[in-house]
């Protein structure tokens, strides 16, 4: 019977499907989970900081970079990439712009290289767009192949999956350099002097750092006063956005002798509802400037007029690098101007 | 009452195409690492992909002359280990996201489904911003984002999976709890974010999608589960048509449609959680892909199916090339720029046939 | 297989409850191998949950069903489909498939996972195709196919799983009169040349009483009653099981039994007489006609219909109306005599209104025995829903139609449309012959 036939020979055949569906899928299963896992001990760096020996070996140098990563770099690199305006502003300081072959942008169609540096820092450094490594809204590596560098230097605007990616795919040693405080700008310009070998540049550099350091210190000992301020970088309908705990922000202006009114907040960056900002009622309002941004800006935030500090002209613009770029024009160039603002 | 109900007067459907899409994709792929931001010659382009395609056999090293010292080793990185990557990896991250597209609509019986449908782009994110999260700064954190972001989006799956199994599981709770699910971990995600700046600049380009950074180990792993979840789906697409007359026709005709289920998420996600995991939220291309074939080749679902495949590969190819005519931006912009004219024309298409009755 | 043959179907006290009501409370019945029985019963009776607890889809809190000796819910769904086919009412088809595609569908109980369809399992496709008059449309679409085709692919459908027993919902549901014939028919035929054994429920007892061996009666989720249909169907038991007084007269053709109801409730009786108007004709049939006739009769005209049938719901307000209408025995197409006295009705006509009514093969007669009289009297042609929806004949009714139209006939849209045309055609307003003008709707 034709029914019974087609039975018997079909029954079997699911049954073994079954098993090799199972199968199959165990296999894809364990080929994944494998694969992830190779990928995941290929793509990782050599393990931080400990085994990091130090020093030079035929021309090549191994140093801790501020992530603890252990990097082994070549000595005096001829050609270097720098991915970010902080460490640009130290290297040129160190007379290192002849070696920059290749600069940090953001994606021509959005601003390129103006989108990360100000025109001033543009026209001072000599930068061209040719130099562009586009690191933002997606990181190209071509860019970056392209200029043939020897050495990146990097700080965290670079996502972490490129920074590996230069390392196994271009093979090209990268050296973060992002300063957790003020004290860390003054060790990646020694940091940076080693890789070049430009010492006596850098303890130049950082006596100037250090002697800025110390005066404001110094000053603030003799201020009978240390003035609330509300520093913003930008606004919205909500309120101010500011500067919160750990961050160079605020560290900047306690150094310059007045109290950040968001000096305490947990979250680094956040928005202070306008109702906040007229209780703490601070005597200073410091904004953010330059990429556009002016006084007029800024009076768009609510109850900006009703603020006791604008009503009394109590309102000063910064550079918003000043306040941002942990580098060495944040000591030579903020703190004078913060202290000029707070304590005139 | 009409018995034929909201007749289709079907226009003219034809293997013509898929099989136009089926030859154009190995062309498209060849000449995709022709462009990019750096003007390599195109001689030097096809020689180095000619060497390195026949294992060096039938074209010499381009670099290994004289002609071009200096920037052909460059070039032969940038086209060898960047280039040919992100073109691979576009292709192997469309099609998986074309045939889960295909799967789960036939699957859910809705046009509107996609592969995020199940909140395995949430669950992906979720995993992803966990990793900038928590162990930012970390060497780990490069290789640790794939795996978390696999495992979230899969995760998510096998949630969406315990609720189709479970007795309350019909196609409606399921779309759902998918739904549901996802508000749930994008508002984490969201949570997370909002208190980790440095997390959230991190994470833009993942979340707009990307193939940019792809490397060939990717590359390799994406194709690998590549062919065997398209294996194993391809296997269901005569349950696929049943379950299109309805739940219990198919269980009439033999069809066991929650084991069936059971299966079919488990595959969609996983080839979703893999394309998520290399290059991030990329809408659009699992949504249109099954349409196309729908409307231009078949309604049959082992034509759906394969052709989701080519049409999901060629279609993020595609949108990689425009892409990189303009500038390199996250690829996620682009599928959207290149897919609703063309989509709106299939269904303009659509309905001039109709006013003609068809046939 | 020993002995003797097993029961196709073996319902034993069955009980299915949804939540805290009992949709079936201790059903049993046996169905031997080559019957063809129908499961009648009022609406909310349990044929339906009857039929998927046979199919396994319902699990049962109480008793089983067994197909051909195994219980339904031991058997693997693949068993289970090589056995047991299910034609529903309708399915919900979303895709333009082609019906040999689809036919097709059927043999994947019979196909391993990897192996394709066979070319055997598209002959055999085309075979049924052929076998349920669908030949010639294999190539169609699904959706491009009319209701009562469409109903006979999914029937082919079910037929390709090579089943011993055929289960059918309501099938005939959504059909004409005609389709709902000639669909039943080819299934009484293709179960007697395939051995098939069938379980059909079917809401129209004349129906079920027509082409079913044994009748099984259900009510409020209990076997009330079971037998051949001349000993099962009373006018006791319609008054008990579906609560119509209804009178049972013998088809004086084939002897079966059908019903006739009479219980009928008018809302508006006839208050206004009109000496005034002649008499307005009204062609209809399958309901298209009833609130045609009700308005017309409520406005004061005098009212004749025609050709109906004797079932059809149109015929029945026809006679709670007291309105002349020329009647057919049911299912028959148009007879002569029926013919003749139609044509003396629209003879007599000052007005004639063409209802929205399917037209099939039984009953196209009626439009071609209008175009004679289109020239002569105001005729209304009710335009919605569309006649190429509700065309059964393959367009003929369609080209007459246009025919229509082009004798004169004038498109109006509704009931309104019919009165407001009638009351400018017959320049006699309603009012003016001494009736009241209508409430405000």
């Amino acid at each position: 019977m034709a029914l019974n036939d087609s039975r018997a020979t079909a029954r079997p055949s699911r049954t073994a499907v079954s098993l090799t569906w199972l199968a199959v899928t165990a296999i894809v299963c364990a080929g994944g989970a494998a694969g992830a896992t190779a990928l995941f001990y290929s793509l990782t760096p050599a393990a931080a900081g400990a085994t990091c020996a130090g020093g030079a070996t035929a021309g090549n140098l191994s140093l801790t970079d501020d992530l603890g990563r252990c990097v082994t770099v070549p000595f005096d690199p001829a050609r270097v990439a720098v991915l970010s305006p902080s460490i640009m502003d130290t290297v040129y300081r160190l007379g290192l712009r002849a070696h920059v072959v290749a600069v940090d942008c953001y994606a021509t169609a959005l601003g390129g290289l103006y989108d990360d540096y100000s025109s001033d820092q543009v026209a001072l450094w000599n930068l061209t767009p040719s130099m562009c490594v586009q690191v933002a809204p997606v990181f190209t590596l071509e860019d970056l192949a392209n200029a043939t560098p020897d050495l990146v230097l990097a700080s965290t605007i670079v996502s972490q999956t490129a920074v590996a990616q230069i390392g196994s795919v271009l093979g090209l040693p990268v050296v973060m350099l992002q300063p957790p405080d003020l004290e860390g700008i003054l060790r990646d310009v020694t940091l940076l002097a080693e890789i070049f070998g430009v010492a006596t540049n850098a303890t130049i550099l950082n006596s100037q750092l250090s002697v800025e350091l110390a005066n404001a210190s110094a000053a603030r000992a003799t201020f009978s006063t240390t003035p609330s301020v509300l520093v913003t970088y930008s606004v919205d309908s909500n309120g101010y956005w500011t500067y919160g705990a750990g961050t160079f922000g605020t560290s900047l202006v306690t150094l310059a002798g007045a109290t950040s009114i968001s000096a305490t907040n947990s979250n680094p960056y956040p928005e202070l509802p306008a109702e906040t900002v007229l209780a703490d009622n601070p005597a200073i309002v410091v904004y953010g400037t330059g990429f556009g941004l002016n006084e007029s800006y800024y009076t768009t935030a609510p109850d900006w007029s009703s603020l006791p500090a604008v009503q009394g002209g109590h309102v000063y613009g910064i550079d918003s690098n000043y306040l941002t770029e942990p580098d060495p024009s944040m000591i030579l160039d903020g703190l004078p101007a913060l202290l000029a603002i707070f304590h005139p | 009452m009409d018995p034929r109900g909201p007749t289709d007067p079907a226009p003219r459907r034809s293997y013509r195409w898929l099989w136009l899409l089926v030859a154009g994709l190995p062309g498209l792929a060849f000449v995709s690492p022709l462009f990019g931001p750096t003007a390599i010659p195109a001689g030097v382009v096809l020689q180095v992909l000619g060497h390195e395609l026949t294992g060096g056999l039938l074209f010499p090293n381009p670099c290994a002359g004289a002609s071009l010292p200096d920037s052909c080793s460059t070039y032969f990185v940038i086209v060898w280990q960047i280039r040919v990557p992100a073109v691979l990896l576009a292709i192997g991250v469309g099609a998986a996201l074309g045939i889960s597209g295909g799967t789960l609509q036939g699957l859910f019986r809705n046009p509107l489904a996609d592969p995020f449908l199940l909140g395995i782009s949430s669950g992906g994110t979720l995993g992803a911003v966990i990793v900038f999260v928590f162990f930012i700064g970390s060497p780990q954190v490069t290789a640790a984002l794939p795996l978390f972001a696999f495992a979230g989006a899969l995760a998510t799956g096998l949630v969406m999976l315990a609720v189709a199994r479970s007795r309350v599981g019909s196609v409606e709770t399921l779309l759902l709890a998918g739904v549901g699910l996802s508000s749930l971990l994008s508002s984490i995600v969201a949570f997370l974010l909002i208190y980790n700046r440095q997390a959230s600049t991190q994470i833009t380009d993942w979340l707009l999608g990307s193939v940019a950074g792809g490397t060939w180990p990717e590359v390799g792993i994406t194709f690998l589960v590549l062919l065997a979840v398209s294996f194993l789906l391809l296997l269901h697409s005569r349950e696929l048509n049943l379950i299109q007359l309805g739940n219990d026709v198919a269980q009439s005709v033999g069809v066991d449609p929650s084991r069936v289920r059971v299966r079919l998420i488990l595959l969609a996600s996983l080839a979703t959680a893999t394309a998520v995991a290399f290059a991030g939220i990329i809408g659009f291309v699992g949504l249109v892909a099954p349409h196309v074939i729908r409307r231009l080749v078949a309604v049959d679902y082992r034509a759906v199916l394969a052709g989701s495949l080519v049409v999901g590969a060629v279609f993020l190819l595609a949108a990689w090339d425009i892409d990189l005519f303009f500038a390199e931006l996250p690829i996620g912009i682009f599928t959207a720029f290149v897919g609703v004219p063309f989509f709106l024309a299939i269904l303009f298409r659509r309905s001039e046939r109709s006013t003609m009755g068809g046939g | 297989m020993t002995g003797d043959e097993p029961l196709a179907l073996e319902v034993r006290d069955l009980v299915v409850r949804f939540g805290s009501r009992a949709a079936l409370v201790g059903v049993s019945f046996r169905v031997r191998a080559g019957e063809f029985v129908a499961l009648v019963g009022p609406n909310g009776s349990g044929k339906t949950t009857l039929l998927r607890t046979a199919l396994g889809f319902l699990q049962p809190s109480e008793g089983h069903a067994r197909i051909f000796g195994d219980r339904v819910e031991e058997l693997t769904p693949l068993e289970r489909a090589r056995r047991v086919a299910w034609v529903p009412q309708d399915e919900p088809m979303r895709d333009n498939v082609p019906l040999l595609d689809y036919v097709a569908y059927g043999r994947y109980a019979h196909r391993g996972m990897l192996e394709g369809e066979s070319v055997g399992d598209r002959r055999l496709a085309l075979r049924l195709l052929d076998e349920v008059g669908l030949g010639a449309r294999a190539a169609d679409g699904v959706l491009s196919v009319s209701g009562g085709e469409r109903q006979r692919a999914i029937l082919a459908r079910a037929l390709a799983q090579e089943p011993r027993l055929l289960l059918l919902d309501e099938p005939t549901t959504h059909l004409d009169i005609g389709h709902q014939l000639d669909l039943l028919g080819r299934v009484r035929a293709l179960s007697r040349s395939r051995g098939v054994t069938v379980v059909a429920a079917l809401h129209d007892l004349n129906l079920a009483a027509r082409f079913a061996g044994r009748l099984v009666v259900l009510s409020h989720g209990r076997r009330v009653a079971d037998g051949p249909p001349t000993e099962v169907l009373s006018e006791d038991l319609l008054a008990r099981v579906w609560g119509v007084s209804a009178d049972l007269e013998r088809d004086r053709r084939t002897g079966l039994p059908y019903l006739v109801p009479h219980q009928i409730t008018v809302t508006a009786p006839r208050t206004f007489p009109s000496p005034f108007v002649g008499p307005v004709h009204v062609v209809g049939g399958g309901g298209a006609a009833a609130p045609i006739l009700r308005g017309l009769s409520e406005q004061g005209y005098r009212v004749t219909a025609g050709a109906l049938h004797l079932l059809d719901s149109d015929a029945e307000v026809a006679e709670a109306l007291g309105i002349p209408s020329a009647i057919e025995s049911p299912f028959a197409p148009l007879g002569p005599e029926v013919r003749v006295q139609h044509r003396t009705l629209l003879a007599a006509a000052r007005a004639i209104v063409i209802a929205p009514f399917a037209v099939g093969p039984s009953n196209l007669a009626n439009l071609e025995d209008l175009l004679p009289y289109v020239s002569q009297v105001p005729t209304l042609l009710v335009r919605l829903p569309p006649i190429a929806e509700r065309d059964f004949t393959g367009g003929r009714a369609e080209a007459i139609v246009a025919e229509l139209r082009a004798a004169g006939a004038r498109n109006v849209d509704d009931l309104t449309g019919v009165l407001a045309a009638l009351r400018a055609e017959l320049a006699v307003s309603p009012s003016a012959a001494g009736v009241p003008p209508p409430a405000p709707a």
